[in-house]
């Protein structure tokens, strides 16, 4: 279990974080959502200790969380670095032993993480000779190598191409499967919704809402969905406030049951059912409230 | 998962960021072809003098006349000749001419085809003298013995009033090497090392490398990694030297003290490139951008060249009072200590405070540019001006 509590941090006279907390379970794939300088990244590099908070602490498994943990992560920061003039494969299997594989094991996970991002073939490039895209590839690598057992992934989906966003999602499901908690941040809502299990959304420093991806949807539902095949026009019959969206009508404040007595009533009913708000609209939501 | 990775060592992080930086840095293309090259040069610098010289093998003179019998007992008692005897002065004139030999000794003349070098004639000069004067003494009756022991003189002993005293030139080239050695053997690897610093940190990796390891091992991995690249450099160049100098004969020539003065001009880089290295680190961690880093290493570059040029101004007065606190003020002793040292007696209580100021300067070094790095090193945008640096919670 990853815990954030209560983490504050100032920049001169700008609040960047103004209490953040948030968990990870054990298998928990954790979305980290906000807009830019909301405080994502501040937040998990205070979580990976490249940078101290003025209060609050981060907790693993119980107790604070030291070098010899963060060690055991996995960490891709949103600027990413490599070292141009090293060869591919060397400088993953030299992050490998960085994190305390024997040369033998960071050699052999290198060669396996390529082989998965099929870049086998540039194993013995300078990174520098690499596109962008590969360069974006060599990168997860590196936050993968040691076999983490913590991944805190800034924007680990930008720049990916659909292959890489593929295995990098593969990846965090596979390391949650495993057990591992995995908190990462992405502006790609969908992939958010595809892949996390909760989501937590942080506004000016503050998390301003956050729970399981199906409860926030369950909680922000709007309104009943109708879809009735009949020539004539329910809008007056049904009961609450009735609002058309093409051949639906959408209703709010009123008695399902009833609603769905009159529209039967009326024709057959293709569709009936509750919206439930994209995460998209929930965040929108959740940030301008 | 977590059990197949066991807890590396500090020490084992240091190793691996100074095995990163050999391997990358000292294994590259361009390291290598620059070393061939410098031992290149090194190695025909060394074998320069025997081949402007010419052969490397003896002189080879002609004798002729009265005295050559004599004359041959003094060059070969000399060493260094290969001596042809004619019967007569024409037939060692004719050997001249044909460039069998290089001059010919014939009844009292020196034959040559355009004049001998003065060490040449200096050694026959001193040869022919002393034919001379044993021919004499036979002719004036006396015994092998006699004329032996009447020619037995003592050699001057040097006597030198003051220490350091009148210096030969071939210790002011010692010195000039040196100095010239020690100044690129910190220049360029505090370069490297700062260039290597703003490396991570405009590339941001370095924000990876710090989840796993602490600053001082990230900064002390990069100062020990160069440092010995540039101590392989230095051996490669100095063996090669040596080795040189010793294949031509030129060794022996060299003054007595140079070996123990390159021996310590090792230990006095150490301590050097601990104080320099440190520190380009440290202000390297201000900038973030390459472009920049040339600004905050004005000062150790500028304090480097004075102390070269110092060390080369000590040369020409290696008694003074300058060239005494020179040698002692830390940094500008790191070049000038050894350099006095190979042209002057120094007393060994100056060597022990220089060194001792030094080694002091060093620590402090390793303190402030610890420091700075850690600091600074997280912090991107604008370079950080020194005392904000300082002023920055760690």
């Amino acid at each position: 279990m990853l815990e954030i509590k209560d983490l504050h941090k100032r920049f001169g006279d700008t609040v960047a974080l103004d209490g953040v907390s948030l968990t990870a379970a054990p298998g928990e794939v954790v979305g980290f959502v906000g807009a830019n300088g909301a405080g994502k990244t501040t937040t998990m590099r205070i979580a990976m200790g490249v940078l101290a908070a003025d209060s609050g602490q981060i907790v693993y498994n119980g107790s604070p969380l030291g070098v010899e943990h963060r060690r055991r992560f996995g960490y891709m920061p949103s600027e990413r670095g490599l070292y141009p003039k090293m060869k591919t494969g060397e400088q993953i299997a030299y992050f490998g032993e960085l994190h305390g594989m024997s040369r033998a094991a960071a050699r052999r996970s290198a060669a396996d993480l390529l082989d998965q991002l099929n870049l086998s073939d540039r194993a013995g490039d300078f990174v520098q000779d690499l596109s962008l895209g590969n360069q974006q590839r060599v990168q997860l690598a590196v936050s993968l190598v040691h076999d983490p057992e913590a991944l805190i992934l800034d924007e680990p989906f930008s720049g990916l191409d659909p292959i890489a966003v593929d295995v990098m999602g593969t990846a965090l499901k596979d390391r949650a499967a495993a057990g591992a908690p995995v908190i990462f941040s992405s502006h790609q809502l969908d992939l958010i919704e595809r892949l996390c299990d909760s989501v937590v959304i942080i506004g000016n420093g503050r998390i301003i809402a956050a729970g399981g991806v199906d409860e926030l949807k369950a909680k922000e539902v709007k309104q009943l969905r109708v879809s009735v095949q009949t020539g004539e026009d329910l809008t007056a019959s049904l009961p609450g406030a009735v609002t058309r969206d093409g051949d639906d009508y959408l209703v709010e404040d009123a008695d399902d049951q009833e609603v769905l007595r009159i529209a039967a009533a009326a024709g057959r009913v293709t569709h009936f059912a509750y919206d439930q708000p994209t995460i998209a609209e929930i965040f929108r939501e959740a940030v301008t409230r | 998962m977590s059990a197949a990775n066991p807890e590396p060592s500090r020490l084992r992080g240091l190793l691996l960021v100074a095995g990163r930086e050999i391997r990358v840095r000292g294994l590259s293309k361009a390291n290598i072809v620059s070393l061939i090259v410098t031992v290149v040069i090194v190695g025909a610098l060394a074998a320069l003098p025997t081949l402007i010289g010419g052969d490397d093998g003896d002189e080879k003179i002609g004798l002729a006349g009265a005295n050559a019998a004599a004359m041959q007992a003094q060059l070969d008692a000399m060493g260094g000749f290969d001596i042809t005897v004619y019967g007569t002065a024409a037939e060692a004139e004719q050997a001249v001419e044909d460039e069998t030999v290089e001059a010919a000794v014939a009844d009292g003349s020196l034959y040559s085809r355009d004049g001998v070098g003065n060490e040449l004639e200096t050694r026959l000069d001193a040869a022919w003298q002393a034919a001379g004067v044993q021919t004499n003494l036979a002719n004036a009756g006396l015994s092998d013995q006699e004329i032996a022991g009447a020619l037995t003189v003592k050699p001057l002993e040097f006597v030198t009033l003051e220490s350091g005293g009148v210096t030969g030139p071939l210790d002011y080239f010692t010195g000039l090497v040196i100095s010239i050695i020690m100044f690129m053997m910190l220049m360029t690897p505090v370069q490297y090392i700062a260039m290597g610093v703003v490396e991570e940190k405009s590339s941001r990796i370095v924000e990876i490398l710090l989840t796993s390891l602490k600053p001082w091992q990230l900064l002390g991995g990069k100062v020990i990694g160069l440092g010995v690249i540039s101590l392989v450099n230095l051996v490669a160049m100095v063996a090669v030297g040596l080795g040189v100098s010793a294949a031509t004969g030129m060794l022996s020539d060299l003054p007595p003290g140079t070996a123990s003065a390159a021996v310590s001009t090792v230990g006095w880089w150490l301590i050097a490139f601990a104080l320099f290295g440190t520190l380009a680190g440290g202000v390297g961690s201000l900038v973030s951008r390459q472009e920049e880093s040339g600004s905050v290493l004005t000062p150790l570059i500028m304090s480097l060249t004075v102390s070269y040029i110092g060390a080369i101004f000590l040369l020409n007065a290696p008694t003074s009072t300058f060239a005494e606190i020179l040698s002692l003020v830390p940094p500008f002793s790191a070049i000038a200590m050894p350099t006095r040292m190979a042209i002057a007696d120094v007393p060994a209580w100056q060597i022990g405070l220089s060194a001792g100021l030094l080694a002091l300067a060093a620590a402090g070094a390793l303190a402030l540019g610890a420091q700075l790095y850690k600091r600074s090193v997280l912090f991107t945008g604008s370079r950080l001006k020194l005392s904000e640096a300082l002023r920055r919670a760690a």
